[in-house]
């Protein structure tokens, strides 16, 4: 991963890294680089904001559904799964993330991807990161496995949250698939545990979108419109009939076919596919953040 | 600079990689195939003596009947309307399970949603997910080995079953070669791969030149004999009108329990009065009368016909144009003329011929 040339000048300036601690606890080598990234992600205010944001989505449509249960919802109307919370509170997941996909999960990992290497840009940290021995390379790499890590959290928390509200408000049982299986309590957590995991590998597309958009500019704003900017907009263009044949590579094209977990037997196809997308993406605009970032001249 | 030029190195490398991939490997997957040569006689008796009665699959059906796309049947909206023009626009993912003439279950995947037909022995179950409604429905066993693997089911037993995507490519073309044969030219095409399988491609093109359809091509696997795929191509057009291919196949036994349904305990189900599978119970809808023969057949229904019914539905007007004696309802592949005195008429042919058929009866 790392050049020699680079891990050579590493160990000559590892003295310096001491002086940086009153800047900003950051240590010097690999895998302590990721973990105090992850943790100065997850101790902001802001991130615990979104994730807020996020486990109130569920809450907020159980509260809807009990209080106006005397007038059930009929099948078919409103997002996928909200007629069946009354019967079973576990679909309260479900819907929590059939309404999170389109916008709420894109707006908060475009927040976090956008923000990665412009934020530390404008706020003046970027060159102290790179005075202390971490290559560009690996500071992009570990950027991204944050805002990766920040997704796997947010769809967690969705799903989480869903799923707790579910079972306070109201009776669980065994949980009935789309192709009118039943499966039990037991599976259906696994089922669950399978969709965040597909949701998640969804979205490090657009995180590799929002790390490049934020290594070509210091306003971090600026990344992070665009990148949600774009989530947008390739939705919109997976919607149009006339662009049927670009539809199939857009990286929003399988963000609603988690629902192929939910058949019986779970059809895989879109897992597997969505995951070489995401991949196709990841490579991509990885490549291109690390031509940007690495020929960039760092004044701030 | 060219130090600075050198950091792009992996990120052209990547596009390039990913276009050459995203090119390559859809290019290896519909590879032509080389088979022995077969003569048409040869393919055919393939398709004739073709065994496959336990399979499983996933299958692709597009259609483009240069229809306007209509939005997805919502509630409220007429489901018999719906139900029959789904099948006539956009793309469909079905898979299907088949275990003998008397195990079977096909899934039509919608977003967000799936219909399911399971017929396990006598039983037969549809399930709707967005409605969640359960149909079921006891079927008398068919008399006689029938060839066909959804047996009953396909008779037409169950009206009210939305199965209108639901059929298999080996289902339709057998359909089509019962009923084409006799007046279509036959050849055989490029070998193809379909699914995986090398296939032979059988061609039927019509001997009558009035008909809509350019031809039909079969895909036949040389193996089994199991049609693969089927592809009908209107005159005129260059993407075919209607497609049906497998993308995937099993010929491996499903699992049992997929054919063991119990209806969820929230659906509402409903029984459904099947008539006995014996076609002269069949008398609440007529046979349609058919002039011609083979392509350019017309088939002319009778004013109670279910097909009048479609003309009470919002969408109706929308759909169909103003013609001499009726509305005119037009594909690129089939026409449907609902004269003024409430016939529907039916055919692979010209709007002209239609009415030329309604005038003379």
């Amino acid at each position: 991963m790392t050049s020699d040339t680079e891990t050579a000048h590493a160990s000559t300036v590892d003295s310096s890294t001491t002086v940086l601690a009153s800047v900003r606890a950051r240590p010097a080598v690999g895998w302590a680089l990721l973990g105090s990234e992850i943790s100065v992600l997850f101790r902001r205010k802001r991130t615990w904001a979104m994730l807020l944001a996020l486990a109130a989505v569920p809450i907020l449509i159980a509260l809807a559904v009990r209080l106006t249960e005397s007038n059930p919802t009929s099948p078919g109307r409103g997002p996928a799964f909200l007629s069946q919370i009354t019967n079973n509170g576990l679909f309260v997941a479900a819907t929590g993330l059939v309404v999170c996909v389109p916008l709420f999960l894109p707006l908060t990992v475009g927040v976090v991807a956008g923000d990665t290497i412009a934020g530390e840009a404008s706020a003046g940290t970027l060159r102290y990161l790179l005075i202390a021995p971490a290559s560009r390379l690996r500071l992009l790499a570990v950027k991204y496995i944050g805002a990766a890590a920040f997704s796997l959290a947010a769809t967690l928390v969705v799903a989480i949250s869903g799923t707790l509200i579910g079972i306070a408000l109201f009776p669980i049982g065994p949980v009935t698939l789309l192709s009118g299986d039943t499966i039990g309590v037991g599976e259906s957590f696994v089922r669950s545990l399978l969709v965040a995991a597909f949701i998640t590998v969804s979205l490090l597309g657009l995180s590799a979108i929002g790390l490049f958009f934020s290594t070509l500019t210091d306003v971090p704003v600026g990344a992070m419109a665009a990148t949600i900017v774009l989530a947008v907009v390739s939705q919109v263009l997976d919607n149009l009939p006339q662009l049927v044949w670009l539809q199939p590579y857009l990286f929003s094209h399988y963000w609603l076919s988690f629902a192929d977990l939910l058949r019986q037997p779970i059809a895989w196809d879109s897992f597997g596919a969505n995951a070489i997308l995401q991949g196709a993406y990841l490579l991509i605009f990885a490549a291109l953040a690390y031509g940007r970032f690495s020929s960039k001249d760092i004044l701030s | 600079m060219a130090q600075r030029l050198f950091k792009w190195a992996p990120a052209v490398g990547a596009v390039v990689a990913v276009t050459v991939a995203a090119i390559a490997i859809p290019m290896t997957a519909n590879a032509s195939s080389t088979l022995p040569a077969k003569t048409p006689a040869q393919v055919l008796a393939l398709v004739a003596d073709s065994k496959v009665s336990a399979f499983s699959g996933t299958i692709e059906q597009t259609s483009d009947l240069g229809l306007p796309s209509l939005p997805s049947t919502g509630p409220g909206s007429d489901s018999s309307v719906a139900s029959t023009l789904e099948l006539l626009t956009g793309t469909h993912t079905v898979r299907v399970y088949v275990n003998g003439p008397k195990d079977a279950r096909v899934q039509v995947l919608d977003s967000m949603a799936e219909r399911d037909v399971i017929r396990n022995g006598s039983n037969v179950w549809v399930y709707d997910s967005s409605a969640n409604t359960v149909e079921h429905a006891t079927i008398a066993a068919p008399k006689g080995a029938r060839k066909a693997h959804l047996g009953a089911m396909e008779q037409g037993a169950i009206p009210q079953i939305k199965t209108g995507t639901a059929k298999t490519p080996s289902q339709i073309a057998a359909a089509l070669l019962s009923a084409l044969r006799s007046s279509s030219t036959v050849s055989v095409g490029t070998d193809s791969t379909v699914a995986g399988r090398s296939a032979y491609d059988l061609i039927l093109t019509p001997k009558a030149s009035d008909s809509l359809v350019g031809s039909v091509s079969i895909a036949v696997d040389s193996a089994t004999g199991l049609p693969l795929g089927v592809d009908v191509d209107a005159r005129g057009q260059t993407a075919p009108a209607f497609s049906i291919h497998f993308s995937s196949l099993s010929l491996a036994k499903p699992a049992a329990s997929l054919f063991a349904f119990t209806p969820p305990a929230s659906a509402k189900v409903t029984e459904v009065k099947t008539p006995d599978a014996s076609p002269s119970q069949h008398t609440a809808s007529p046979k349609p009368t058919i002039t011609g023969k083979g392509w350019d057949a017309v088939a002319t229904f009778a004013k109670q016909s279910e097909l009048t019914k479609l003309e009470s539905s919002s969408e109706f007007g929308l759909l169909t144009s103003t013609v001499n004696g009726g509305k005119l309802f037009h594909t690129t592949l089939f026409n449907v003329l609902f004269a003024t005195d409430g016939r529907v008429l039916v055919g692979s042919v010209s709007a002209a011929r239609l009415e030329e058929v309604a005038a003379a009866q």
